[in-house]
């Protein structure tokens, strides 16, 4: 490991300790480890899928919010590795996807015209429950080294014991409330995003952006703002206008 | 099914049967509206271990009360908590989570006395209300009655769960108002239509809508069903339409009319 990428480490996982020691925000962190997972790991993107209470997977987190990319992460609760590797609790492998067509025909043609040429799916667990799977998509063709499984799992561990802040937690009905939480919290950030990507006529990538700048900018959590957003307790405009005041400056919303 | 797998997903603790979820699952197809959630209720208690059943609204005042019954009884011992301004579905609407008493004479301090005394009074001994969420807000219950006194059991508060979920259905039927009719289908269509409201861009269009029609989020979702109904689109591919700015959704000759629109969609 070279000393660059040893120190990226190193502060991912002390950021992510930091964030989960106060009052965080589920779905901010797992977007952010998201985003960590595709910068230290050698794919292009990645994605958080939760299981409810009857099995289907949702998209919690992705490290890119194209609504496109959202789309092949949801669309394996029909079919694809993440949906086989929460099912076998177990890693599921595919260096190049041309060779899984028969296996997956529907998620392959749509990973392939996203421009995705290999998938790894990591389980999520707290003990003996699958929880769900981190899905990291390549666009080259090859597995991944040793020290990237490694360190997407412990990433992927870092996720679970997020979701499940009770660690102790043994009783089925408390995991699943806790699980039911970060699935909601992600339905009113998509509606937020919809709610401000039509008031601001944005895209729904630049919507999230502005939602997270302005949860950041104030110390509130991202879900408390997205569901002030729809209520209509914070005027959409206000967000709209809290971008342009820092426009001087610059960000955006994902690291590149 | 084997063991293991069943152990190893956390929903395996308080699965639901599959005999019992595609039960309940037909029930809501078979009929639309009022009747489906009629026939949903009757299917609870066939299934669910349960001696009545009703489904009832709870928003904002309007459109307040029990609508779908399993039968006379049910219907009216639920009426009453509208009547009392009290009772275990106005709590799991208003907590958005299950409220449960699995023996009404052992809640000593039950804080809803007076619907307590009247639905005792005609032998219920445990009620059951589960939340009815739509659009990632409780709109209203599904209550379970029982005579026998007991806990729901974890297998039936799944099945209990699972017909909550459903129970969206004949609800947004009854939101719609005109689509009366048009959800009938084979079955297992109830929870093919619920897999496709349960979306990413069916949520980022329910959003996109309600900055249109200036609406809450069960309105505009109830208005994505309704263009997906007159398109002949699941609701999915009518919210990629909404995200996707191929139609705006405020005005509502875009939706209710699709052969008299050719401008709205760019």
């Amino acid at each position: 490991m070279s000393a660059e990428r040893e120190r990226q480490v190193t502060r991912a996982f002390v950021s992510l300790a930091n964030s989960l020691v106060d009052r965080f925000d589920v779905v901010d962190l797992l977007d952010g480890l998201t985003a960590d997972c595709a910068r230290l790991l050698d794919v292009e993107s990645a994605g958080l899928l939760l299981a409810d209470q009857h099995g289907t997977l949702h998209m919690v987190a992705a490290s890119s919010e194209r609504t496109r990319n959202l789309e092949l992460l949801q669309l394996q609760r029909d079919q694809g590795p993440c949906l086989d590797c929460y099912r076998g609790g177990a890693p599921v492998s595919v260096a190049d996807l041309r060779t899984a067509t028969a296996r997956w025909p529907r998620f392959v043609a749509a990973a392939t015209q996203a421009g995705f040429v290999s998938v790894h799916a990591l389980p999520m667990r707290l003990r003996d429950t699958v929880l769900g799977a981190l899905g990291l998509f390549g666009t080259q063709v090859g597995t991944l080294n040793e020290d990237d499984l490694s360190l997407g799992q412990a990433l992927a561990h870092v996720a679970s014991v997020a979701i499940v802040q009770d660690k102790a937690a043994t009783d089925q009905m408390v995991i699943n409330e806790q699980l039911k939480g970060a699935l909601s919290s992600r339905v009113v950030l998509e509606q937020a995003k919809g709610f401000l990507a039509q008031r601001g006529d944005l895209e729904m990538d630049e919507a999230f952006g502005r939602l997270r700048t302005y949860a950041r900018d104030h110390n509130l959590r991202l879900t408390d703002v997205a569901r002030a957003v729809v209520a209509r307790e914070i005027p959409a405009q206000r967000l709209l206008d809290h971008a342009a005041t820092r426009a001087s400056r610059p960000r955006r919303s994902k690291p590149s | 099914m084997d063991v293991g797998s069943a152990a190893r997903r956390w929903g395996g603790a308080i699965a639901s049967s599959e005999r019992v979820r595609s039960g309940l699952g037909a029930a809501v197809a078979a009929e639309s509206g009022l009747a489906a959630a009629d026939g949903l209720c009757r299917a609870c208690v066939r299934l669910l271990g349960v001696d009545g059943a009703a489904v009832s609204v709870v928003r904002d005042g309007v459109s307040t009360g029990t609508f779908g019954s399993s039968g006379a009884l049910s219907r009216r011992l639920d009426e009453l908590q509208f009547t009392f301004g009290e009772g275990p579905c106005l709590d799991a609407v208003r907590d958005g989570r299950p409220a449960l008493v699995p023996d009404l004479t052992l809640t000593t301090e039950t804080p809803w006395p007076v619907f307590a005394g009247a639905v005792m009074a005609v032998g219920v001994r445990a009620v059951f209300a589960l939340p009815v969420v739509l659009a990632g807000a409780p709109i209203g219950a599904l209550d379970l009655f029982r005579h026998t006194p007991g806990p729901l059991g974890g297998e039936n508060l799944a099945g209990g769960l699972f017909a909550a979920r459903l129970a969206t259905l004949p609800l947004l039927d009854l939101a719609g108002g005109d689509l009366e009719g048009e959800a009938a289908g084979d079955s297992g269509e109830g929870t093919r239509e619920f897999a496709s409201l349960e979306r990413v861009e069916v949520y980022q269009a329910t959003g996109m809508i309600m900055a249109q029609c200036d609406v809450d989020p069960a309105e505009a979702l109830v208005r994505l069903r309704a263009y997906a109904f007159a398109h002949d689109l699941t609701a999915s591919e009518a919210a990629w339409r909404v995200v996707q700015r191929q139609v705006a959704l405020d005005d509502d000759s875009a939706w209710a009319f699709p052969d008299d629109d050719p401008g709205m969609i760019s």
